[in-house]
């Protein structure tokens, strides 16, 4: 199969860009792969690209670059037909709209994979009949505001697939919108084998890694280290990740770590890419946000052997560790339950090296092979089943796309006039 | 538009073996007869004295394929930061490559107690402008920074000493360095190998303090011979931290009225103690 994924930005650094990466590596074992990047800002991935996938862009953003096209007319008009929910629409214009279009309908490919909502409505309005049509939702549908949900609901139903990360999130797109004949299906995202040996258990440290965002809760994750402290001095925390341009919680934990005295017990080690060599310094790994779309670093520190003690959180932990086998599940927000959950891993010796082992086991499943082997299903069933029966033939598409059209005539004026009406109040 | 997915820049892994020795693995690939050697430059050295700073290590195939060189323990490189090249066979030293870190298995480096001196430690590291070095210390005899406390209006600081005792009269100096080289003597207890001294902040601060000033602490054993004349510089060196002075923060306390201070680590990984103005 020839498979053309579509991408915001192939060169930068992010979990979807990693994800998908992996996906199309594993792929181009046996298929066709390609990734087209909107966008390109620098000459080469610094994720690095992955073997065997070609890779390509549609609007160069390097400054020195003789094709750089920062510069046009169009690039400074905002974008029409990617849509304003999504939290990407200020870097899309005219020129991307026209360029993804351009892309889309020429594409000779048997599937075309969408990898973030607006993209994934541009697949859904403007690719030719006859590639499949998967949109994927890496983060999840409840993070997304009124305005883009609208649009998914509108939109999504001229999909073949939808995927997402958890099977939290396939409930809620299932149960949330009326989208007849498109399979919505859950794949979690892969995380490959670590180079270096797995942890030993003996190293007297949690680690914890993800950037420092409020919804992090690492106040609460140093709160409860606090009591750990006070019943096991020799144990330590590290913190990887850097600050978030959202806030100071940099600074704010800081603080924190200062008032409780725990200058010599927690560490903020800043940003640290890559991480795998990083997790085998401890022995457990702890998890304590509000929310998490999937948990990739709960899967990455399974795979390097560390038991994980994660809060209870929507939507990926509970489908990721299975609660007193190889990690610990504790009710969100709960300083208490997390300081209880790592002493009882740090007071038992065996049974945190026994968890540690069946981390290591029950993580294989999230194997890049076998992940890519659930999508490659997917894509080879919707495939042979070719455009004509697929739920979406011509008809529906051309009939849709239709209607969409009037719609977005509509829309288009509707905004006008509250701008206009906005305009009027300010004037 | 397509780009191209060939890396220009060889990457090594880095492996820190229990006794200190650096394993490099490069993601190259060699069919001939001579392979390239990696080269290892000490940052700032004369360019007389060449070879002093540099450390030559040969590269030999693995069974994967991959080039694999490595750095002994026992090798006694220089104090400083050493950049790491690769340098082709037939090719001059200017030309060599510099390489980029790959993944850096550390963990043995973590929580290091060494039963005796001499201290040697060598941290693999990414430098900020994304290439790989090792960051070397060397030090006999060694005074390794451990917990530290606050009471009061000072700080107590608890560590390990290598390589010497303590004499009768032995003693910390805290050194602003600069023009006027005020120096303040604390004294230092300890037995067996550690050492504690207390150092009140207020007797830092010597009336009113308008820009910020950083003193260095060293331990002067007063023992035995030999001992570095102006004594040891206090640093905590034994674990993978390669440049402590973001991770390694402490709260600030008063130093007197409208003077705070803040002991901290230097990039170097020396202890300080930071005096400012109070906000």
């Amino acid at each position: 199969m020839h498979i053309s994924f579509l991408l915001h930005n192939a060169y930068g650094v992010g979990g979807t860009i990693r994800t998908t990466f992996n996906l199309a590596g594993e792929l181009a074992g046996h298929h066709d792969v390609e990734i087209v990047s909107v966008f390109r800002h620098r000459d080469v991935p610094a994720l690095g690209a992955p073997e065997g996938v070609r890779m390509s862009h549609l609007v160069d953003l390097r400054k020195k670059s003789p094709t750089y096209d920062g510069d046009a007319a169009e690039y400074a008009r905002p974008a029409t037909v990617f849509p304003r929910g999504d939290s990407r629409y200020r870097q899309y214009s005219r020129l991307s709209d026209a360029r993804v279009a351009d892309h889309l309908r020429s594409l000779e490919a048997d599937v075309v994979v969408g990898t973030r909502p607006g993209l994934n409505v541009h697949i859904s309005r403007q690719a030719r009949r006859g590639p499949v049509r998967i949109g994927q939702e890496h983060l999840t549908l409840d993070s997304h505001g009124y305005r883009l949900r609208r649009e998914i609901a509108h939109r999504y139903t001229l999909l073949d697939a939808i995927t997402t990360v958890t099977e939290a999130d396939a409930h809620a797109y299932r149960t949330g919108f009326k989208l007849p004949g498109v399979r919505i299906e859950a794949i979690a995202n892969s995380v490959p084998a670590p180079t270096v040996p797995p942890a030993d258990g003996d190293h007297k440290w949690v680690i914890a890694a993800g950037r420092l965002h409020k919804v992090k809760r690492y106040d609460l994750l140093v709160r409860a280290f606090a009591d750990v402290v006070a019943v096991r001095p020799d144990w330590r925390l590290r913190i990887y990740g850097g600050g978030d341009a959202t806030g100071n919680e940099r600074q704010a934990l800081l603080t924190l770590i200062g008032e409780l005295g725990l200058h010599d017990h927690v560490f903020l080690m800043g940003p640290v890419n890559p991480l795998e060599a990083e997790w085998p310094k401890g022995s457990i790994a702890a998890v304590t946000s509000d929310r998490e779309s999937f948990g990739m670093t709960i899967v990455e520190a399974m795979r390097c052997g560390l038991p994980v003690v994660a809060t209870d959180c929507p939507h990926g932990p509970r489908e990721i560790i299975d609660d007193g086998t190889d990690g610990r599940l504790v009710p969100v927000g709960d300083t208490a339950a997390v300081a209880d959950a790592l002493l009882a891993l740090i007071q038992d010796d065996d049974a945190r090296h026994r968890a540690g082992l069946a981390a290591l086991a029950a993580s294989q499943r999230f194997d890049p092979s076998r992940i890519a082997e659930r999508h490659e299903r997917l894509f080879t069933e919707l495939a042979s089943r070719g455009p004509r029966d697929r739920s979406h033939g011509a008809m529906s598409t051309t009939l849709h796309r239709a209607r969409g059209a009037v719609l977005d005539g509509a829309y288009a004026l509707r905004y006008k006039a509250a701008a206009a009406i906005r305009k009027g109040k300010t004037a | 538009m397509t780009a191209s997915a060939v890396r220009r820049t060889p990457r090594a892994d880095c492996t820190v073996g229990p006794d200190g020795g650096i394993t490099f693995d490069l993601d190259l690939r060699r069919e001939d007869e001579e392979a390239p050697e990696l080269l290892l430059r000490l940052r700032g050295a004369k360019s007389p004295d060449r070879d002093a700073g540099a450390v030559r290590l040969s590269l030999s195939p693995l069974r994967d394929g991959r080039l694999r060189a490595v750095l002994p323990g026992t090798t006694r490189s220089a104090e400083g930061r050493w950049d790491v090249y690769l340098r082709e066979p037939g090719g001059d030293d200017d030309g060599a490559v510099a390489v980029e870190p790959g993944i850096r298995d550390l963990r043995l480096l973590v929580d290091r107690a060494p039963a005796s001196g001499p201290i040697a430690v060598r941290i693999p590291y990414p430098t900020l402008d994304g290439r790989l070095a090792v960051r070397c210390w060397l030090r006999a005899p060694h005074a390794e920074a451990g917990p530290v406390t606050f009471d009061g209006a000072g700080m107590t600081v608890e560590g390990t000493l290598y390589g010497t005792g303590l004499g009768t009269d032995a003693r910390v100096e805290a050194r602003l360095p600069g023009a006027d080289g005020r120096v303040l003597r604390v004294p230092v207890t300890g037995q067996e190998g550690t050492f504690a001294f207390t150092l009140p902040f207020d007797r830092l601060a010597d009336g009113s303090v308008t820009a910020q000033q950083l003193w260095t602490l060293w331990l002067v054993p007063g023992a035995a011979e030999g001992e570095p004349a102006g004594g040891v510089r206090i640093s905590r060196i034994l674990d993978d931290v390669w440049d402590r002075k973001k991770i390694f923060v402490y709260p600030g306390r008063s130093a007197g009225e409208g003077v705070r201070a803040t002991p901290c680590y230097s990039t170097d990984n020396d202890l300080c103690v930071r005096l400012e103005p109070a906000p």
